[in-house]
């Protein structure tokens, strides 16, 4: 089989939240815009958002969107959330506010997502140090308060950039595992899998479960 | 530090309110709590399932709603069917139609597009026992069946033709029978079942393509090629049915966006807090392109072409950003200058387009990819707008209202941008349009001075040869006149008098009679010497010959005796008339024009100057007519003095029967007799000229002489 564009069992889609200003683009640009996986020789990574990885063996294509983090657009940005496996939920260590809003995101995602959605938390901007105003053990509390990942991240320096999508993507790759993700729900499910029968049996099966369930 | 202010926000947000007491520094950077929350009960769905609903669904969940709906559908076509089998009582009818009435009239809207003309029991029969509607159904198939479609089949025939005829014909055979099926339902099922059709039909499809022999060989490319062809193809067929469905309120909802877009025209970047610099021109220009990009949008029909639209707009406003800003592009920028876009675009039918490509475009399309990213992106914008409120635009609600009803207005810079530019462009446009008709106007005002010159020159020339005409024929024109009014006929009348006398010598004509004829005789020389120079020489001497010899011949007391007198003197005479004649035709100046007036001056009697000048030139026929006819319309007395009796006398006469006919055989029958026989030079006269010239010059003289001798006198 070539190895085109096509050449992946899943995509997960992902979603980044946040305020306005916390960095999120600049975490997905740093994302997708390296190329440096080795064992992907394909490099149409130019691809809009999006970026090809591997999760215990599979390959899965991230497809990641960018949100508008401002308060007026809240109300409207539902449809962001539609079909999300992954939320990552960025917060900027240097300002308070954005650490402040963080349990409204919270309850968004929530409302909005599938309960087996992965929600990770990042704290932007670990890079600037001085002008910390997070502390580390606040925040991972808080996300361990609330069942969350956590991690501080460097848009700018590309820290933990790489770690926080890698997780998201093992965790829900488990929960399909696990069968607490269910893949034939179009509409609330959060994964989709082009074809490529005969590529992996994983994705055959998959397959024939969901005409099952259509028809 | 304003500690309680902050501390109230936190508690309100019960979850982070341990942070409360831990870091008291941080909360000067706690601003105000999210106002614009989504409320959890808003969203649950309204059947209390814990699932979540949707406005578009009355509030219900997806599950709910189909449930729900497809109860309502049950109950109605139980109703219905009762009403019809049953014969039940027109009261329990009505209670039916109370919901179908409303349903039967959209119906018979789309009726009327796809051609089906059937009643309420026959759409219900037809939907239960297909096989009898199917005919019929076909007929429909083949009407909303439109060109694109058909444009697209040949176009897909012709790209796949390397995958071999049974891959085709399985693809068309699909695709028809999804048409048709869609088809069949369309008028029966709500559009959310037939997105819901639909989107099986898809799902069908990639099975089949994933999992049957036929499509072994056939890459994944091409596999998701010939999906992606059969969604463009059955939809861009189902289009007319499929978009802005009649039996929804899809066009109310387009209706109504296009009002407030249209209400909202004031909102401008700065409103939306969108770094769009509203006055670059680079920058317009790309707003403009993405404007237009998002236009296109309706006039697509299937539903990935109408993503490309989106798709298209959105990437010039990325590039718009990128322009205002540099780096990277985040939501945070894209989503306002996409609602600025949306605002200043207000596209047609842009509820409709949004639906339509929710509900039948392929489900995984709209959850991944920059299409379904910027298409979110775009429902997002456009809810936005539908929800926009003083709030969400930080400004206070009086000022919002205000703008609202118009009763504010702020010129913002995209506008007076345009309004400057398109001032400026009519400015440009008035200022060629001055030049270009300044320009024709400096022809005109040449082309008019060279046509005035031209009409100078004309006129100068026109004078110039008149003036040389008049200079060089002054003859022809002023003594005609004199002539003509007073002198002719007189003159004319001598000679013809002459003449006459002459013919009537011999029968003794009344003296008196030829003595009123004649006196003009004399003026006719005087008035000739006044104008005509060549004649002046002759003038002199033309008098006095006629003079003398009617002195001569007026001494002479009998006509009868005076004849051989008269006609020495008449010799002489008629010498110097013939010299005057050639010296005339020495002129070369048209001796017709002469003559040709004498037809014209009726009141002549005799045409006389005819008669002169046919002395000179060559003698004229015509000239005997007018003769006549002026004659008759003469007084009687002249008539018998002259023309009759000058006619009868000549044919009468013996002697000169040979001289008569001559006369009636050539041109010169109206020469007066007198003056032709003197021209030695013509050689047919002059042979007979011996008897000719006496008699006439005779009598000429004789009658000039016996009536004429006191106004000669006068002349001289």
């Amino acid at each position: 089989m070539s190895t085109g564009p096509y050449n992946y069992s899943y995509i997960f889609k992902y979603i980044i939240i946040g305020d306005m200003g916390v960095g999120k683009s600049c975490l997905l640009h740093q994302f997708t815009e390296k190329k440096f996986m080795a064992d992907c020789p394909h490099t149409i990574g130019v691809e809009f958002g999006t970026r090809i990885i591997e999760v215990s063996g599979q390959k899965v294509k991230l497809q990641i969107w960018d949100t508008a983090g401002q308060e007026r657009f809240r109300a409207v940005t539902r449809s962001y959330y539609r079909g999300a496996a992954g939320a990552l939920m960025v917060y900027d260590i240097t300002r308070r506010s954005t650490y402040n809003h963080l349990s409204s995101w919270l309850t968004d995602t929530r409302n909005l997502t599938n309960s087996s959605t992965v929600i990770f938390l990042i704290g932007n901007k670990c890079d600037l140090e001085g002008q910390r105003d997070v502390t580390y053990e606040e925040a991972s509390k808080f996300a361990e308060e609330n069942g969350l990942l956590f991690v501080e991240a460097s848009a700018k320096t590309g820290d933990n950039v790489e770690e926080a999508f890698l997780e998201t993507a093992k965790k829900i790759y488990q929960s399909i595992q696990d069968g607490r993700l269910d893949l034939n729900a179009a509409e609330s499910g959060v994964q989709h899998k082009p074809s490529q029968p005969g590529r992996n049996n994983l994705s055959n099966d998959q397959q024939t479960n969901r005409d099952n369930c259509a028809c | 530090m304003t500690l309680p202010l902050s501390g109230r926000i936190f508690i309100a947000n019960d979850n982070i309110c341990l942070i409360f007491k831990r870091s008291y520094k941080y909360i000067m950077y706690a601003t105000k709590q999210p106002s614009l929350r989504i409320n959890q009960a808003d969203l649950q769905c309204k059947e209390g399932c814990g699932f979540y609903g949707n406005a578009d669904w009355d509030g219900y969940c997806s599950k709910c709603y189909r449930n729900h709906m497809e109860q309502a559908r049950r109950k109605k076509l139980k109703q219905a069917a009762n009403a019809q089998s049953g014969h039940q009582g027109e009261s329990s009818k009505s209670q039916v139609s109370g919901f179908t009435k409303f349903e039967e009239k959209k119906r018979q809207q789309t009726d009327k597009k796809t051609k089906y003309f059937k009643s309420l029991p026959v759409f219900k029969k037809t939907s239960s026992a297909k096989d009898i509607g199917k005919p019929e159904k076909y007929a429909g198939l083949r009407q909303s069946n439109d060109p694109d479609a058909d444009k697209l089949k040949t176009e897909f025939l012709s790209k796949y033709k390397y995958l071999g005829d049974e891959i085709r014909r399985d693809f068309l055979r699909f695709s028809d029978s999804f048409i048709r099926q869609i088809l069949e339902d369309t008028n029966v099922k709500p559009v959310d079942e037939l997105a819901e059709i639909a989107q099986k039909r898809y799902n069908v499809y990639n099975t089949r393509i994933n999992s049957y022999h036929l499509y072994q060989q056939v890459s994944a490319e091409v596999r998701a090629e010939l999906e992606d062809f059969l969604e463009k193809y059955t939809m861009t067929a189902l289009y007319t049915s499929l978009f802005c469905p009649s039996s929804t309120n899809d066009e109310d909802k387009d209706l109504s966006i296009q009002d407030r877009i249209r209400k909202l025209t004031w909102v401008n970047a700065h409103h939306l807090d969108c770094c769009i610099s509203e006055t670059s021109l680079e920058v317009r220009d790309l707003v403009y392109t993405a404007i237009n990009d998002l236009l296109g949008m309706d006039s697509v029909k299937a539903p990935q072409e109408k993503l490309q639209c989106v798709v298209k707009c959105c990437r010039s406003v990325v590039e718009v950003l990128q322009h205002c800003q540099g780096g990277p592009v985040s939501a945070d920028e894209f989503l306002p200058a996409l609602i600025f876009v949306v605002l200043k675009a207000n596209p047609a039918r842009l509820k409709s387009n949004i639906l339509y490509v929710t509900r039948f475009c392929k489900e995984s399309r709209l959850m991944q990819g920059e299409a379904g990213y910027y298409f979110t992106n775009l429902c997002c914008a456009v809810s936005f707008i539908e929800n926009l409120t003083a709030e969400s635009l930080n400004m206070p609600e009086q000022e919002f209202q205000s703008y609202m009803s118009g009763e504010m207005t702020t010129v913002s810079a995209w506008d007076s941008a345009l309004v400057a530019c398109e001032g400026m462009h009519q400015l440009c446009e008035h200022l060629s349009l001055l030049n270009n008709l300044n320009e024709r106007n400096i022809s005109i005002q040449e082309e008019k001075n060279k046509l005035m010159e031209e009409m100078n020159a004309l006129k100068e020339d026109i004078k110039r040869k008149v003036s040389s005409v008049l200079e060089s024929t002054p003859l022809v024109i002023k003594p005609r006149k004199s002539i003509s009014v007073t002198d002719e006929k007189p003159s004319g009348g001598s000679l013809l008098s002459n003449i006459a006398i002459a013919t009537h010598n011999s029968e003794n004509i009344d003296k008196t009679k030829l003595t009123l004829d004649l006196t003009p005789c004399i003026k006719f020389p005087c008035i000739i010497e006044d104008n005509i120079e060549e004649d002046n020489v002759l003038k002199p001497s033309l008098s006095a010959d006629l003079l003398s010899p009617f002195e001569q011949s007026f001494e002479g007391t009998t006509p009868d005796d005076n004849s051989i007198l008269g006609l020495s003197k008449v010799n002489y005479d008629i010498d110097l008339s013939d010299l005057s004649a050639e010296n005339s035709m020495a002129e070369a100046l048209t001796p017709e024009k002469r003559f040709s007036p004498t037809p014209s001056y009726t009141p002549d009697p005799f045409s006389p100057v005819g008669t002169t000048c046919t002395i000179t030139q060559q003698p004229l026929i015509p000239s005997s007519v007018p003769l006549q006819m002026t004659v008759q319309k003469e007084p009687q007395q002249i008539k018998d003095d002259f023309v009759a009796p000058f006619l009868e006398d000549l044919t009468r006469e013996t002697a000169e029967e040979t001289l008569l006919d001559k006369i009636e055989a050539t041109p010169t029958i109206n020469l007066p007799p007198p003056i032709n026989p003197i021209k030695t030079e013509y050689s047919g006269f002059s042979k007979q000229g011996w008897k000719i010239p006496s008699i006439p010059c005779n009598t000429g003289d004789y009658s000039s002489l016996s009536s004429q001798p006191g106004t000669s006198k006068q002349d001289e």
